[in-house]
């Protein structure tokens, strides 16, 4: 009996060793919830490919390949590319608050030509590879409690502030979720995380009164209250309870939910496209979906775990996060549980940036697979 | 490597801090997946009937569909007013809807003039937002055909087919059955909070006049609705025939007047203005009922332009105004019959003889007469109308008795027709002056031979003296005057189920003959000729006072001067004369002598009615077997 390839040096290197480690079956389930969502926007495009179905399913296939290949890079190179993608992130940031191109008043794009980059979607990436990184050379005794701390502190309130400025509250939200969620995987004190959770929840009122601009004052109320703003900003989460609740046990058929084929379901195609799956598809659908997404999810932490490094631990865990915080803040939102604040449900939604996103951050889980065995050393010093 | 790159302790504790932490965290996401899990569970299956209801009303609208407005007909089922399909042009904003844009695309498929897409831009913005309004109506089958087809383009734009009241007649019954027009801002707040939703119906019309007005709710029937599917915009995706809910339509409405003899009374008024009003003295039914020159009610459904409507409110010959019911009138000396039978009910011998001198000194003045008329008994001062005969006569009786005989005719009162605008009139005597006049409550005795003579503060209406007549040719009934005969097929009461008349019937036999002579020998001979052979009409002529005769009108009067300053021409009569069946009043407004200006009128339409009665005619055609027929529609005659 010989150890598997993937245990002896040199042998591990090899590309088909490497594709043979990769978890095919968690593959396959991120394309069964892309399909799921391609088979969602052709129906609501009434039948049709265009606009959404077709472009995808092709950029799902694009991403595909780009994460398989990206899958095969070692983890000791995502370590040291580590601090450089959070700081380009960080700048590029920046640079859009800058000179960013701004759509229905904020600023979120910059626009290189033919390439429209949003770095927000950069920075979810850098912020889990530069807290790994960071937490890689941080014994776990001050991981638990010290102040080196405030280090990552600072690694995501940064970014964070500069995108709620844009304004785009739900990925400056979901950017200090997935950093706090990232510091407990790291040890951190779970007294303090609570202690941290109690903070947030105590100057939220002042931020409310006094930080946030009018329109997402208005979003937050009338999530409390959405019948008091029936065709305002109301009538998103009205209508969406509308359509999940009319959808029932079995749905209403596919193609035939009349919340989103008659357009009453708002950004039908993002945001809400949970919303028309429940529709058509009724409750076994959704299920089905969310137990898709929680195998993923499950996978995911699993392939995590089994890293012999902490960085790698620590960056799939990251991306995990991020993941699993989108779904349930979207699904919250969309049943009505949640203000609503343009978080997608990934995979699902039409949008592009966040699918590429989202592949990138699992080509890194699936690295972290392959190079389970890699023995990233500490480097020089203990964080840089 | 130099040195061993991995620092086990620390690997096996962190390691084992990480899953335990992944652990945490893993079952956190599985129980906030369970959560949205029972959230579905609650939302999809426990309240699902709620929000099913919910899409659907998203879903679906009803569309109110207008009901057929109930027909108008005559008493021969005639059609007075019906419904004619329309092509109409609706255009509903909402917010983003660039109204002036839109109406300028259609200006070019459709006939929108300048003053047109103002009036629907007016009223776009006064109608609430999505509700239609319609910018056209009547369109040709091009011009909808046009539109139809661009209509999706062009937001809020829709073309449907309605239906648009119309009057076959034009103006013969415009004065009666009134007319239809767009509800306003005051019927609909008339109708209150819970007002009938299809008032807000684009270019709904309802009742604003006569019989369209006083049973505007049995002829407007109930609205069904359209179930159609709609998008979020309100355009229609789909319809669903099956979910429709048919219009009740409105009742029919069948009146008592005859199609025949109100058109040719229309004709025979001409230019002049009046009114005739002929009633059946058997059953009280109304069968004319013209208030001339008239007006072409279909204007008034497609909407009055303000020129249109200064020059029918300037005329000085009022054609908006109901002479018929609206307007009083002294009666002139058709009231003597009033002042006969008041005497011969009091004693008064019938051959009593006055002399007439063409003028008479009493009571400080001198009372005219239009000739002098010689020794006359009271038979011949009616054919004769002579107003010194009355003079003596009424002041014999007075004021309070000639009053209560002239309300037992119907004179002074007003009658349940079913449609507004009745004026009662004034039938004076002491107790009106008393209540009219406190600073001088007294009856001179001045004021009576003025009252015998139907002048004075005597005023009545053309419906109260054709009732007044009808109750004298049918001598034993106070006959009710009735205008619809029935709703829905529910007949009304008939007129002839009213009190008896408490007069001898020999009294009204020797008034009914005078009537007789007026025509056969007296102020109507020359005009009143039936020319039917053995049928006979019988009448009284009357010629009242429009003004008091001044001298600084030069004392011009009777058919003399400006139309303005001229005498109101009456004629009241019943026929045939042994057999009543047709009592009428005619109403020439300034049309100088009764017996030259009304009497013919009244002739040529007891002609029309007495030859469309097949008993009538019977006898008339019977006994001369060889002799043509009097010819129809002849012109009134005038000798």
């Amino acid at each position: 009996m010989t150890a598997p390839a993937i245990t002896r040096q040199g042998e591990r290197d090899r590309l088909v060793v490497k594709l043979s480690q990769i978890d095919w079956i968690f593959c396959l389930m991120l394309a069964a919830i892309a399909a799921a969502g391609g088979l969602m926007l052709y129906s609501i495009a009434g039948g049709a490919w265009s606009p959404w179905a077709g472009r995808h399913l092709t950029l799902f296939a694009v991403c595909f390949v780009i994460m398989i290949a990206l899958a095969t890079v070692d983890v000791r190179v995502w370590f040291s590319l580590a601090y450089p993608t959070y700081a380009i992130g960080l700048l590029l940031l920046l640079a859009v608050a800058v000179v960013g191109h701004s759509t229905l008043g904020a600023r979120r794009w910059l626009d290189l030509g033919p390439l429209r980059i949003q770095p927000s979607e950069i920075i979810k990436i850098g912020l889990v590879l530069a807290l790994a990184r960071f937490y890689h050379g941080l014994p776990a005794d001050k991981a638990r409690f010290s102040g080196w701390l405030l280090i990552p502190a600072a690694l995501i309130i940064v970014p964070a502030a500069i995108v709620a400025h844009q304004p785009d509250l739900g990925t400056a939200l979901l950017i200090v979720a997935t950093g706090g969620v990232t510091m407990i995987l790291a040890g951190l004190s779970l007294r303090l995380a609570t202690v941290g959770v109690v903070g947030v929840a105590a100057v939220l009122p002042a931020v409310f009164m006094f930080v946030l601009k009018s329109y997402q004052r208005a979003r937050l109320l009338t999530f409390l209250d959405p019948e008091a703003d029936r065709s305002g900003a109301g009538y998103h989460i009205i209508q969406s309870k509308i359509a999940l609740g009319s959808g029932g046990l079995l749905g209403k058929g596919f193609g035939l939910g009349t919340q989103s084929q008659l357009n009453f379901l708002p950004e039908k195609s993002t945001d809400f496209i949970f919303s028309s799956l429940a529709e058509e598809f009724g409750f076994l659908g959704c299920v089905l979906v969310l137990a898709a997404y929680a195998a993923v999810i499950f996978m995911a932490l699993r392939m995590a775990s089994l890293a012999h490094s902490h960085f790698a631990r620590l960056a799939a865990g990251g991306v995990t996060a991020t993941f699993a915080l989108c779904v349930l803040i979207n699904g919250a939102m969309v049943m009505g549980l949640a203000p609503v604040v343009g978080v997608p449900m990934p995979l699902l939604s039409y949008g592009g940036t966040v699918m590429i996103t989202m592949m990138v951050g699992f080509a890194l889980v699936l690295s972290v697979r392959v190079h389970r065995y890699s023995e990233v050393t500490r480097g020089k010093g203990a964080f840089l | 490597m130099t040195s061993p790159s991995i620092y086990f302790d620390e690997v096996n504790e962190r390691q084992g801090l990480f899953h335990r932490r992944a652990f945490l965290f893993g079952g956190g996401a599985g129980l906030g997946l369970a959560a949205l899990g029972v959230r579905l569970a609650h939302l999809q299956l426990l309240e699902t009937k709620r929000y099913r209801m919910l899409s659907e009303h998203n879903q679906f609208q009803f569309l109110l569909t207008p009901p057929p407005r109930g027909l108008i007909l005559d008493r021969n089922g005639v059609v007075l007013a019906s419904n004619r399909p329309a092509f109409r042009l609706l255009l509903a904003r909402d917010e983003t809807t660039d109204v002036t844009a839109v109406l300028a695309d259609l200006a070019k498929l459709a006939p929108l003039d300048e003053a047109r897409l103002h009036r629907a831009a007016a009223e776009l913005d006064a109608a609430p937002r999505k509700a239609p309004v319609a910018v056209l109506e009547d369109m040709t089958w091009e011009e909808f055909s046009r539109v139809n087809v661009r209509a999706p383009e062009l937001p809020g734009v829709t073309a449907d087919m309605g239906e648009v009241r119309v009057y076959p007649f034009g103006g013969a019954f415009a004065h009666v059955i009134g007319y239809v027009a767009k509800v306003n801002a005051r019927d609909l707040a008339k109708s209150g909070p819970n007002a009938d939703p299809i008032l807000l119906n684009p270019g709904f019309r309802i009742g604003k006049q006569g019989v369209e007005k006083a049973f505007d709710l049995d002829l407007r029937g109930k609205a069904g609705a359209r179930k159609v599917e709609v998008d979020v915009k309100g355009r229609q995706v789909r319809q669903d025939p099956a979910g429709d809910i048919a219009p009740a339509p409105g009742a029919p409405i069948r009146l008592t007047l005859d199609a025949d003899i109100q058109n040719r009374a229309l004709e025979v008024f001409g230019e002049e203005s009046g009114a005739a009003v002929m009633i059946d003295c058997r059953s009280g039914d109304i069968l004319c009922l013209l208030s001339a020159p008239s007006f072409d009610a279909n204007r008034f459904v497609k909407g009055l332009t303000a020129p249109e409507y200064r020059a029918l409110a300037g005329y000085d010959r009022k054609p908006l105004f109901n002479k018929a019911l609206t307007a009083t009138y002294p009666p002139g000396s058709t009231f003597k019959t009033m002042v006969a039978l008041t005497a011969l009910e009091h004693g008064v011998d019938p051959n009593r003889t006055y002399a007439c001198h063409g003028a008479w000194a009493w009571g400080g003045r001198v009372w005219h007469c239009d000739k002098s008329h010689g020794v006359l008994n009271m038979h011949d001062a009616i054919r004769q109308s002579c107003d010194i005969f009355f003079y003596q006569t009424a002041l014999g009786v007075g004021p309070d008795r000639i009053a209560a005989t002239a309300r037992h005719f119907g004179l002074g009162e007003v009658f349940d027709l079913g449609i507004p605008g009745q004026k009662p009139g004034i039938i004076p005597d002491t107790a009106y002056k008393r209540r009219a006049f406190p600073q001088d409550p007294v009856w001179h005795p001045g004021e009576t031979p003025s009252m015998g003579i139907g002048q004075g503060y005597v005023s009545v209406n053309a419906l109260q003296l054709a009732v007044m007549v009808s109750r004298l040719a049918n001598g034993a009934r106070a006959l009710k005057p009735r205008l619809v005969h029935s709703i829905g097929g529910v007949v009304q009461p008939s007129g002839a189920e009213a009190p008896g008349l408490p007069f001898a019937r020999e009294h009204i036999d020797f008034v009914r003959a005078a009537m007789a002579s007026v025509v056969e020998s007296g102020t109507a001979a020359a005009s009143g000729q039936l020319g039917l052979g053995p049928i006979k009409m019988a009448g009284k002529t009357g010629t009242a006072q429009s003004h008091t005769y001044t001298a600084a009108a030069g004392g011009i009067h009777g058919a003399k001067g400006a139309w303005a300053m001229r005498d109101h021409a009456w004629f009241v009569a019943f026929a045939p004369y042994d057999d009543p069946r047709y009592a009428l009043s005619v109403l020439v407004e300034h049309g100088g002598f009764g017996g030259t200006a009304a009497t013919p009128k009244a002739a040529e339409l007891m002609r029309v009615a007495l030859l469309k009665d097949p008993q009538v005619r019977a006898r008339i055609v019977a006994p001369l077997p060889t002799s043509e027929p009097p010819a129809l529609g002849r012109p009134g005659a005038v000798t």
